[in-house]
């Protein structure tokens, strides 16, 4: 805790804490735009007819998808909106000028946001299993798949993390990469990432490709845990590849950052 | 040569040659310039800052003035590392300000504008115990700094309000606050009383002057309010166009430009005359109420003879306003000279 505490850190966080309770209303709405687009889709995979060859059924799908919103939700990050808006109106300027890491504080925001969002988020979730528990099967739960939830839930944080961390420090050369964001943060990762279709019902070879790519662990990759669908190889694998990807992007935003402050402008105040 | 520590206390900032320019994308009007400059963009090299050279003193107060646009702002923003310089030296306190050491910035304040430290959606009392933290102010400094500035700002009433629901004077005020608390040694104002009513202006000049003879910080200011200027700042730094064109004591400048003083006397009865051979000049007349403008040297002189008639109401001798003077500087007559 002191090393947490050390340098404003543990301020900083209360501080996003504190703004993000000032502004209740935003948080349900934010809370409903995480819970809406899972429902539709859950009730879509219900309603049609399966694939041949499927591995999911209708149980499979209900649990996945009641645990979407969750982890949408736990690996969230805005540092694209939150970091290009800092550039254009030069809000950046006052991070830059506190003895504090100014990227610390996207991370601090994340963490506020992310556990804030669950206020709503974990009584929905309760409600909509309650309405559905006699439908889904959790008899395969053991401690040591929870444990493995979790850790792969903060990787997959991560990883979103640094993906969109990358993304948004190119805001010192592009004015507007919400649209790249929306392509490559957003489109793809809802494709390959697991948000539209789980990646386990994906043919092969374009699950193959999902395995390889940082996405799947942003959000698939939990759930595939929950779910028990995974061998213990199998997941380590998940986790070395989630780790890698980690650091690519962490080494890649590091670059960018310090050719980017060379650049930088400082306008406005 | 002296060593860094003699140097740092002779001097708080040094730039020696320092430069910076700016690519700007050119666009002419209509859709057809649209177009061409969308396949093929046009851009120019701005110099914001022309190889400027300056020295200020530890505990010094330098007004840094200039026209809209003459690089005051870019100045300021490298010299708190903000901005890379395209060429040239900066040592601010023995740091080079881009490298943005924390031991630099924990030293430094700029104020630019009233969002440049507070948090916009919490209250200032929160901004002060998240800036406590930041810059590990102890309880005791914490609690006594607080005290001292909620006091001389006169900002207890507004702590626990939203920053962002403020009025802008007292956003002002506690944007000084919390840029001061942790004692900066350098502090960076940038137009610090643009948009407030003359009372505001005066009471953060004042403040401002208050504390600096209570803690000696180097202070560098720009404003376009040259009662802040004159209430403050003893030497000045005039830049246009990015180029240093005097850098000198405020009265030098007064001197420079206008070796003239301006005499104000309202007559019992009776009438005055002005002779331009004896270095007086009637610039306006309105009744028995008299503007002359007067050469220095002869000033005691024509004072006196206005004396000896024994007939005067009311008399002033004062210099032309700074805002003449600093206009006088930027006109195209004085450029070419």
């Amino acid at each position: 805790m002191n090393i947490f505490a050390a340098g404003g850190k543990l301020a900083v966080l209360a501080a996003y804490f504190k703004i993000i309770l000032t502004y209740r209303g935003m948080l349900l709405i934010h809370g409903l735009r995480l819970l809406l687009l899972p429902m539709v889709l859950a009730s879509a995979w219900l309603s049609i007819e399966k694939a041949p060859g499927n591995p999911y059924t209708d149980s499979d799908y209900l649990l996945y998808y009641l645990l979407v919103p969750l982890i949408m939700n736990l690996t969230d990050s805005r540092i694209v909106f939150k970091f290009s808006l800092a550039v254009k109106d030069g809000s950046l300027n006052r991070e830059l000028l506190k003895p504090f890491p100014p990227l610390l504080g996207y991370l601090l925001e994340s963490i506020a946001n992310n556990t804030m969002q669950l206020l709503y988020l974990i009584p929905f979730s309760f409600a909509f299993w309650l309405f559905v528990r006699d439908r889904i099967v959790l008899a395969h739960l053991q401690p040591s798949l929870l444990i493995f939830f979790v850790a792969a839930i903060l990787i997959g944080w991560l990883a979103r993390l640094a993906v969109s961390g990358s993304i948004a420090l190119l805001s010192f050369w592009i004015e507007d990469v919400t649209t790249l964001n929306l392509i490559l943060n957003g489109g793809i990762w809802a494709l390959l990432g697991g948000m539209i279709v789980p990646v386990a019902t994906f043919p092969e070879r374009i699950r193959y490709i999902a395995e390889l790519l940082p996405y799947r662990y942003m959000l698939s990759f939990p759930i595939e845990i929950f779910s028990g669908r995974l061998s213990t190889p199998e997941i380590y694998q998940g986790f070395a590849t989630a780790l890698l990807w980690i650091i690519v992007f962490s080494v890649i935003m590091r670059i960018i950052w310090k050719c980017g402050l060379k650049t930088y402008t400082a306008y406005g105040g | 040569m002296p060593n860094m520590n003699e140097r740092q206390q002779e001097y708080a900032i040094v730039t020696r040659a320092l430069n910076r320019e700016f690519r700007v994308r050119l666009k002419a009007e209509g859709l057809a310039a649209s177009l061409r400059n969308f396949f093929a963009p046009q851009h120019k090299t701005v110099n914001a800052v022309n190889d400027l050279d300056m020295q200020i003193g530890a505990g010094e107060i330098v007004g840094f003035l200039g026209p809209n646009g003459a690089g005051k702002t870019t100045t300021l923003k490298m010299l708190s590392g903000l901005l890379v310089p395209t060429s040239g030296s900066i040592d601010v306190l023995g740091y080079t300000p881009f490298s943005r050491d924390h031991a630099f910035l924990r030293h430094i304040s700029l104020v630019m504008g009233q969002k440049q430290n507070l948090w916009w959606d919490l209250p200032p009392v929160e901004t002060f115990a998240i800036h406590r933290r930041i810059y590990g102010l102890t309880d005791q400094q914490y609690a006594e700094r607080t005290k001292e500035l909620i006091d001389m700002l006169e900002i207890s009433d507004c702590l626990e309000t939203q920053t962002r629901k403020l009025s802008l004077g007292q956003r002002m005020r506690c944007e000084l606050a919390v840029s001061l608390l942790h004692q900066p040694k350098i502090l960076f104002l940038d137009e610090p009383t643009i948009g407030l009513d003359i009372l505001m202006q005066k009471k953060i000049r004042s403040f401002l002057l208050d504390y600096h003879r209570r803690f000696k910080p180097t202070i560098l200011l720009t404003s376009h309010y040259m009662d802040d200027v004159a209430a403050l700042a003893q030497r000045v730094i005039v830049i246009d166009r990015g180029n240093k064109v005097f850098d000198g004591y405020l009265s030098d400048l007064t001197h420079k430009l206008h070796p003239e003083k301006i005499v104000s006397v309202v007559l019992n009865n009776g009438n005055f005359i002005c002779n331009p051979e004896e270095g007086c000049r009637l610039i306006h007349q309105d009744g028995q109420h008299y503007r002359l403008l007067v050469e220095r040297n002869r000033v005691p002189e024509i004072a006196a003879r206005l004396y000896a008639t024994g007939n005067i109401a009311d008399l002033t001798i004062e210099d032309p306003p700074l805002e003449d003077i600093i206009g006088q500087l930027f006109t195209a007559e004085t450029r070419n000279s």
